[in-house]
């Protein structure tokens, strides 16, 4: 065809543009043709690859025709050939092999570029091993093009891990490293901050000298830069040793050079020198302890957070990961009017997903420990953020809005203002506990675990719109994540309920779930299911009976606990069930005296008496809790239970525990001594 | 750098000396600046540093051979970073990509606010040739994608597309996309991520030095009249107005 007399004639525009633009199908058909010349497959190599970079839609559409392992057999055969040639001699430029190489490791690293699914076809094709001959290949640009490739797949979780065990890997990881090639050097730091996960391959590379390689490379080029900071963090990560050698003298100044590095003129770099200076902190936390430092940390993941790019949607994770569970760096966070800035972004909207997520991941971890900060971002319209991202079609997004609001429900104050119990936050969470993702669901469940805490008046609102009926589905489910955390909402829900709600939600549970719960196989899910019964039970004497009735089969299920559990949670949250239950009548008490004062054929201790000798003080203190509820004054039994206990040598040990180490047990052991006491005088 | 320093502290010498305004002659002026010592390859990469980055490959060559100063770019890089330039400016943004594509394939794969204003321009370019089908065909197969995944390229998108909306492209609301500018602005881009996926600075050091150079005069006006530089392209000292 015609194309340049045709290009100026308007009615042959279309053949034109098939013209420039070549078909996908032809384009791979050609590569595995044998019947072609030298310059039309290099054509066919060069179009595939310009059509797929930058093109997302386009590396998937030649990926489904195959084109993957078409463009790595021409690689490989290719690089057979030019290896034979050096092998017998050959010296000189052998331009038109080269290109061919170039080219097809070029299109090999685009379809790995950002793509898992490129990257597994990648791998598939037996692309690594190749790749890294060209490594050593003569000519630069050959190299060049294959170390590209390999830093591209080091980049994706789906390649697989360097084995730094074996010495002749680790000899050719330093001579990467060791390289002048800015692209094989970063192509060396890259295989570190993939494959180094253990505390072994931190210490194994680090005694091969890759530490000091890596500080090496801060002074290089971008590139060598950005990918020595990044597997510097992972050298460093939770390493305090390596920590304390980074700050000695051998690498004096290393650190400094990182904190230069936070102020460089290239975002993405500031941000790494960021991310490596957080690692060092959580893993060491006396370093970068002045206020100074850690403000302008703040100031800088503010500032990026305006990058439209990458850089920018990954920001508020490294801010996530400064401020998590640290009271002062919240303060800070706080102070700097972090709160206002996230909230900004959200408001600018819209903005893609993952940076949607991380920014409601910080702002969670923002609002986790101090009131100061969750009543600022509630101030700030968080809550109708918050209820906009609940019906976001991505799940990472739901997901990290319902941990924000699970945080920000820790607010007290708000929470009896009743502020989350309403139809635009309930509706949407009880909607998403039922979703296909588990992690989503996990999260709406701990979000309602801590709105259903609220109290007393709200709690209908939730029951209401469907909730209770879905957590107690869930909490049959064959997922035992699930059941736990449902069963947590559920405990949460009961928690200071009047007796007419205590009455609905006991009903749709019913007593035989509850009961298989008790003795579920997963203890976690055990001390949930008991926590939620002492709940039923904590209140007035009627709702005591909620677990005598029908021959007291859930009482019962409680005790065979204590008698068989070994989990401490699991024997304190029965020893709270059978504490209120003796906070009840005459009638309750003696049912509880009955199970925790007799030493049963096989033992040789009473529950009661096992249980205060216990060397958990949580598990003493229930105990004693019981105690004092036995023996609460002006009950006609009390004497005859008094009786029953001193002469079950329990006074004599009371006596010991005022002395316990533990605040709470010493003051319950005087209160239950002092009763034990009155009947005498 | 060297320059700006030395300005700083004359500033502060001043400063220390003088509560009033102080009069500097030339004389004094010209003697204290004669004690001032600059290294002439620190000239002489300050001026291969403007050559290079601005891309005049040639005189950075001749340079290169009579001065021996070594650029820290390889020249031939800096012909094709030229040529990929040139080639968006004369809207032929198609070549433009492939030779970018050629000197590094990881630029516009990393760099998706750059290939999607590449993308753009090329839509330009054929509303600009009055290929409506293709453009049509183009935007639809090549950029839609890129607007689902982007809040912000869809509504620049929306924009370009809105060229084909009006009968006289010139005098509509969208008419500054069919600019010479807006080609500048792209080719600015490619040439700036061009530089610095080579490790250099994307603007020269030059200008900079001369931003200091007047932002330290006006500094130290409001100390002391002395011989200030007006006219930075003959550099002349102008006496103090006293």
């Amino acid at each position: 065809m015609p194309t340049s007399a045709s290009s100026s004639a308007p009615i042959a525009s279309s053949s034109v543009s098939a013209q420039s633009r070549p078909v996908p199908q032809d384009l791979v058909g050609r590569l595995s043709s044998s019947a072609i010349s030298h310059e039309a497959k290099l054509k066919a190599l060069r179009d595939i690859k310009n059509q797929i970079i930058g093109n997302r839609t386009k590396k998937l559409s030649f990926l489904k025709l195959g084109a993957v392992p078409s463009v790595v057999g021409v690689l490989a055969s290719a690089t057979a050939t030019a290896t034979s040639r050096i092998g017998c001699g050959f010296i000189g430029d052998d331009h038109d092999l080269d290109s061919i190489i170039i080219q097809s490791a070029a299109a090999v690293g685009s379809f790995a570029c950002g793509f898992d699914a490129g990257v597994q076809a990648v791998l598939d094709a037996g692309a690594l091993p190749i790749l890294f001959s060209l490594v050593s290949h003569p000519n630069e640009k050959v190299v060049d093009a294959g170390a590209r490739s390999l830093r591209l797949i080091y980049q994706s979780k789906l390649a697989p891990k360097f084995d730094f065990f074996q010495d002749q890997n680790i000899h050719f990881l330093l001579s990467l490293l060791n390289s002048e090639n800015e692209n094989v050097s970063g192509l060396g730091a890259s295989i570190v901050t993939h494959s180094c996960e253990t505390k072994v391959e931190q210490n194994v590379l680090e005694d091969a000298g890759v530490l000091k390689k890596l500080i090496s490379l801060l002074a290089g080029s971008m590139i060598q830069r950005d990918a020595s900071l990044e597997s510097l963090a992972t050298l460093l990560k939770e390493n305090p040793a390596a920590i304390l050698k980074i700050l000695g003298t051998e690498h004096r100044g290393a650190l400094d050079v990182v904190t230069e590095l936070t102020r460089d003129k290239y975002p993405r770099t500031r941000l790494l020198a960021c991310m490596c200076l957080i690692v060092v902190r959580n893993s060491y936390p006396s370093y970068l302890q002045d206020v100074r430092t850690k403000t302008q940390l703040i100031a800088i993941l503010l500032e990026l957070l305006d990058d439209a790019g990458q850089v920018g949607d990954e920001a508020p994770y490294a801010l996530s990961s400064l401020i998590a569970g640290k009271e002062d760096m919240q303060k800070l966070a706080f102070e700097d009017r972090v709160a206002e800035k996230l909230c900004k972004h959200l408001e600018k909207g819209p903005l893609q997903a993952r940076r949607l997520q991380g920014i409601f991941l910080a702002l969670a971890d923002l609002c986790s420990l101090l009131e100061c900060c969750r009543s600022r971002f509630l101030s700030l319209k968080g809550l109708q953020f918050i209820t906009n991202a609940l019906t976001n079609d991505n799940a990472d997004v739901q997901a990290a809005a319902c941990i924000c609001l699970r945080n920000v429900a820790r607010s007290v104050k708000n929470l009896s203002a009743g502020i989350f119990m309403n139809e635009p936050v309930i509706i949407p969470l009880v909607h998403l506990i039922c979703d296909a993702s588990t992690s989503v669901q996990v999260a709406a469940l701990d979000a309602i675990s801590n709105i259903v805490v609220d109290f007393m008046t709200h709690k209908t609102t939730f029951i209401q719109c469907g909730g209770l009926k879905q957590l107690v589905q869930l909490s049959k489910s064959m997922d035992s994540t699930i059941r736990l955390h449902s069963l947590w909402a559920l405990k949460n829900l009961m928690f200071l309920v009047d007796d007419r709600c205590k009455e609905t939600i006991f009903a749709e549970l019913t007593q035989s779930t509850l009961r298989s719960l008790i003795r579920d196989p997963e203890a976690a899910v055990q001390e949930q299911a008991l926590a939620l019964v002492r709940n039923i039970v904590d209140g007035s004497v009627e709702c005591i009976e909620f677990i005598l009735a029908d021959d007291a089969l859930l009482f019962h299920e409680v005790v065979r606990q204590l008698q068989c559990a070994s989990k401490t949670e699991v024997l304190v949250q029965g020893m709270y069930v059978l504490s209120n239950v003796a906070s009840g009548t005459e009638l309750h008490k003696e049912a509880v005296m009955t199970q925790l004062l007799p030493v049963r054929p096989g033992d040789n201790q009473s529950i009661m008496f096992k249980f205060l000798q216990s060397d958990d003080s949580r598990l003493r203190t229930a105990a004693l809790w019981a105690l004092v509820n036995l023996c609460l004054p002006n009950f006609p039994g009390t004497y005859r239970r008094v009786l029953s206990i001193r002469n079950a040598g329990i006074s004599s040990h009371l006596k010991n525990m005022l002395h316990d180490p533990c605040l709470d047990v010493k003051l319950r052991a005087r209160t239950a001594l002092a009763q034990l006491l009155i009947p005498d005088a | 750098m060297s320059l700006f320093w030395i300005v700083i502290r004359q500033l502060a010498e001043i400063e220390a000396m003088a509560t009033s305004k102080k009069v500097i002659t030339r004389e004094e002026w010209e003697k204290k600046l004669s004690d001032v010592k600059i290294a002439k390859e620190d000239m002489n990469r300050l001026v291969m540093n403007f050559l290079v980055t601005e891309g005049y490959v040639d005189a950075a060559e001749k340079f290169k051979n009579e001065s021996g100063t070594e650029p820290d770019i390889d020249l031939a890089t800096i012909t094709d970073r030229m040529a990929v330039k040139k080639a968006v400016q004369c809207g032929n943004v198609e070549d433009a990509i492939e030779k970018v594509n050629d000197l590094n394939p990881e630029i516009l794969d990393t760099n998706p606010q750059l290939f999607f204003h590449l993308q753009q321009q090329r839509l330009i370019e054929l509303i600009r040739n009055g290929k409506v089908e293709e453009a049509l065909e183009f935007a639809q197969e090549e950029l839609a994608p890129r607007g689902e995944e982007n809040q912000s390229f869809l509504e620049e998108l929306e924009r370009t597309v809105a060229l084909l909306a009006f009968e006289d492209v010139t005098n509509c609301p969208v008419g500054d996309l069919l600019d010479i500018s807006q080609r500048l602005k792209t080719a600015s881009e490619v040439n700036a991520a061009i530089l610095t996926s080579q490790s250099h600075e994307k603007d020269p050091k030059l200008p900079s030095l001369l931003k200091l150079l007047l932002w330290a005069q006006n500094q130290l006006d409001e100390k002391a009249a002395y011989p200030r530089i007006k006219d930075l392209s003959t550099a002349a000292l102008e006496d103090p107005a006293v």
